[in-house]
């Protein structure tokens, strides 16, 4: 895998009015990797993405896209010959017909490959000579997929790609989805399917309130995240922990739950010090650190 | 391919208006004997019926609707149809993508135009009456112009203003308001009634008691009109230029 960043963002910011969508994100995605962007409904995710095509103008921040400016008209453009996107509306020209839209789609790219288009247009089962306002929710998904699959892009985006389809459908999507990776497609996917994401991500980035909360790969994930829980034989002391690694703590009547990254051997030691009647500590698993990364301190 | 698409956008709204103004041309030309009763208590020469009728009449007036019509459209729209993502994916820019609107927007409204100069004087011979086909083409130019000034005009409100009706009425409301103020005395001076421009009406190139275009064509006045609809094509397309989506 290349160590090579396709996307990056610094600082990057989106407000409207006085509300800000996008936060100072500072994003890395590497190439040829299956990057998983998660992120509750209304964290940002498509915001970003649409300031990384050019869509929305950032209010502050730099970014490239494929190593070309994303504020910059015609950099971006350059950067988009070489993306497919799939957008989180799936809405498609509602007057071309199916492979009306496919031959309309396949004259602005180099990288389109039609037996892919044509073997696509059979497994998803699209009558090529109905009219985009006559399919069905599922099947214009399907369709929006396939004019993003047919081509060999150097970066795939896919916002809510799975959003309209059914189990049998998505689980063809992700096979695709590592399919494409395995063929040196770097892909970044928007979703709120935690499930997804750990099916076929290599690396996941958690965005809230507009802000990247978390960045690692699931190896990291693995291997660094651990929950560290210490029971006290009294109330748990009103300990703040200041150590490197740690990401939340919780404190219930007994306990003392610590969500910590790299750094749990510490973090039991500390526990035990300060007199902790158990130290549990285990792995974690994406869900659980989503659903802390994104919850609302209390 | 992105000149299919604009189209394939507007297809319908051009050829409704197309069979709309070929329809009411024709029945003006076969009804004239009836309307022309309508018209006036004195009997008119076919020429001056004709410029009444189409050229200073109804059919100056939907035209100038169509051309708000046909104006109608672009990105603005497309975010409302949530397409403006898939169009704004492509390597293309905004300019490009308006650019390419704008001149097959431009095209329908000169065809339209040419419309009652085909119509016109191909049917008044199976009445029994005749229509210049000089006088029909020179209106034309005159209706291509001011059109391609109200197309620029419901064009920058599409820019503008998202919802389905929401454009289309300021662009007539504007049309309005232009109008009103060519007619009031400060601003008369300054602003020609493009109304008038296209009926001949109190111009000078145009003898109102034959229906006969007398004179040439007002170029200055031409010229200005395309300049002014170039304009606010400029100001729609930097506005695009800025836009988020």
């Amino acid at each position: 895998m290349s160590d090579a960043r396709v996307i990056e963002t610094h600082q990057l910011t989106k407000r409207f009015g006085q509300f800000a969508a996008v936060e100072a994100l500072d994003l890395n995605v590497r190439a040829q990797q299956i990057t998983g962007f998660l992120g509750r409904n209304g964290a940002g995710k498509s915001t970003t993405i649409k300031m990384l095509l050019g869509m929305t103008h950032p209010t502050s921040g730099t970014g490239s896209l494929l190593g070309k400016a994303i504020d910059d008209p015609k950099e971006n453009r350059e950067a988009r010959r070489n993306v497919a996107y799939v957008g989180e509306d799936k809405q498609l020209y509602p007057y071309f017909t199916v492979e009306e839209l496919i031959r309309f789609t396949r004259s602005f790219y180099a990288d389109w490959r039609p037996e892919v288009a044509q073997r696509l247009l059979g497994d998803y089962e699209l009558p090529p000579k109905r009219k985009v306002r006559a399919l069905s929710k599922g099947m214009r998904t399907k369709l929006a997929l396939l004019l993003a699959l047919s081509r060999k892009p150097e970066l795939l985006i896919l916002d809510e790609p799975s959003e309209g389809l059914d189990p049998v459908a998505i689980e063809e999507l992700l096979q695709r989805l590592v399919g494409a990776a395995s063929e040196g497609t770097t892909i970044f996917f928007s979703s709120h399917q935690i499930a997804e994401v750990e099916r076929i991500a290599d690396r996941v980035c958690i965005i809230d309130h507009g802000m990247l909360v978390e960045d690692f790969s699931l190896d990291e994930l693995q291997q660094d995240y651990r929950r560290v829980t210490l029971g006290f034989a009294t109330s748990a002391p009103v300990d703040e922990f200041r150590m490197p690694g740690i990401r939340r703590v919780h404190r219930a009547d007994r306990q003392l739950s610590v969500l910590v990254r790299g750094n749990a051997d510490a973090v039991a030691a500390h526990g035990r010090s300060m007199n902790a009647v158990s130290v549990d500590v285990v792995p974690i698993s994406l869900r659980e650190v989503f659903l802390e990364s994104v919850r609302s301190e209390s | 391919m992105l000149w299919y698409k604009a189209w394939r956008e507007s297809r319908v709204r051009f050829l409704a208006s197309a069979v709309a103004l070929v329809v009411i041309c024709a029945s003006f030309v076969f009804f004239h004997h009836d309307a022309s009763g309508g018209i006036s208590d004195e009997p008119l020469s076919y020429p001056v019926y004709v410029w009444r009728i189409t050229y200073k009449g109804y059919l100056r007036e939907l035209f100038m609707i169509l051309a708000i019509l046909l104006g109608l459209g672009g990105l603005t729209r497309e975010r409302d149809q949530r397409t403006a993502g898939f169009t704004l994916a492509l390597p293309v820019s905004r300019w490009r993508l308006l650019a390419t609107r704008t001149v097959v927007g431009l095209g329908q409204v000169v065809l339209l135009a040419t419309l009652p100069a085909i119509v016109t004087p191909l049917l008044s011979p199976l009445i029994g009456q005749a229509y210049p086909s000089s006088q029909a083409w020179a209106f034309t130019i005159l209706w291509a112009t001011v059109g391609s000034l109200i197309f620029a005009m419901a064009l920058l409100a599409s820019v503008l203003f998202s919802g389905e009706f929401t454009a289309p009425v300021v662009a007539i409301l504007g049309l309005a308001a232009y109008s009103f103020l060519a007619d009031v005395r400060p601003f008369e001076r300054y602003l020609t009634d493009i109304h008038d421009v296209m009926s001949g009406v109190d111009m000078p190139y145009f003898a109102e008691r034959t229906g006969i275009l007398t004179g040439p064509l007002p170029r200055a006045t031409l010229f200005t009109v395309l300049l002014a609809a170039a304009a606010l094509i400029a100001v729609g397309a930097r506005i695009t230029s800025r836009q988020d989506f």
